[in-house]
């Protein structure tokens, strides 16, 4: 885990991961949530719609800029303070998503930095983008 | 900038950050005055207005700010 601090962080300054969403996670999450939608569990019901199959749940995919943030940008002193997604392509099983990060803006005042955020799966297309607003408190 | 220009501004950031259209700010305007002036809403004012005004404050130059009025004085000793 990053311990970033205020001091270490400038604008442009950009952190990312990569993260495999198997059938593991996707199950778990249909759990956690309660989203079982058929659109997001049925092949048939995805193809139908118009998709190669089942589609994954927007926000398991965008769960992974909790990471982004918990863990490493800026890690362990984060506090969450916003986060505006926008959707732009399905997300599907195996998909292998690459999570990047880059500091836009920083607040001295109150310790917050603005992180501009996508997510794009292994053909380099981008599935979703935020922004996001984070607190960092290391005292 | 003069006063009332940087008022216009800042009322118009004030729209913008509580979603509402209808909000009309005053120079004796403070948190007290509009139920959704927390602590968060109150970072993202100071961050609109640094955008829109191309400044920085420092964090002392803010804990003293007692309303609106305060604010815009404070904007326009930056701007000089």
């Amino acid at each position: 885990m990053n311990e970033f601090t205020l001091a270490d962080i400038h604008e442009g300054f950009e952190q990312s991961f990569e993260v495999l969403l198997d059938s593991e996670k996707h199950q778990k999450f249909v759990e956690i949530s309660g989203d079982n939608n058929p659109f997001h569990i049925n092949n048939e019901y995805a193809q139908r719609k118009g998709f190669k199959a089942k589609v994954m749940h927007g926000l398991l995919s965008s769960s992974f800029y909790s990471t982004l943030v918990g863990v490493y940008l800026p890690g362990k002193y984060a506090i969450l303070h916003a986060i505006d997604i926008k959707f732009l392509k399905p997300v599907f099983i195996n998909d292998i998503l690459k999570v990047v990060g880059v500091v836009s803006y920083i607040n001295q005042a109150y310790k917050q930095i603005e992180v501009k955020a996508y997510i794009a799966n292994q053909d380099g297309i981008k599935i979703s983008k935020a922004i996001i607003k984070i607190g960092i408190i290391n005292e | 900038m003069d006063k009332e220009l940087a008022f216009e501004k800042v009322q118009e950031i004030f729209k913008d950050i509580f979603d509402d259209q209808g909000l009309a700010i005053e120079a004796s305007t403070s948190s007290n005055d509009i139920e959704d002036w927390d602590s968060l809403n109150h970072i993202n004012l100071v961050v609109a207005i640094e955008k829109e005004f191309k400044i920085k404050f420092n964090f002392n130059e803010l804990t003293g700010l007692k309303d609106v009025g305060a604010m815009i004085d404070l904007i326009i000793e930056k701007l000089k």
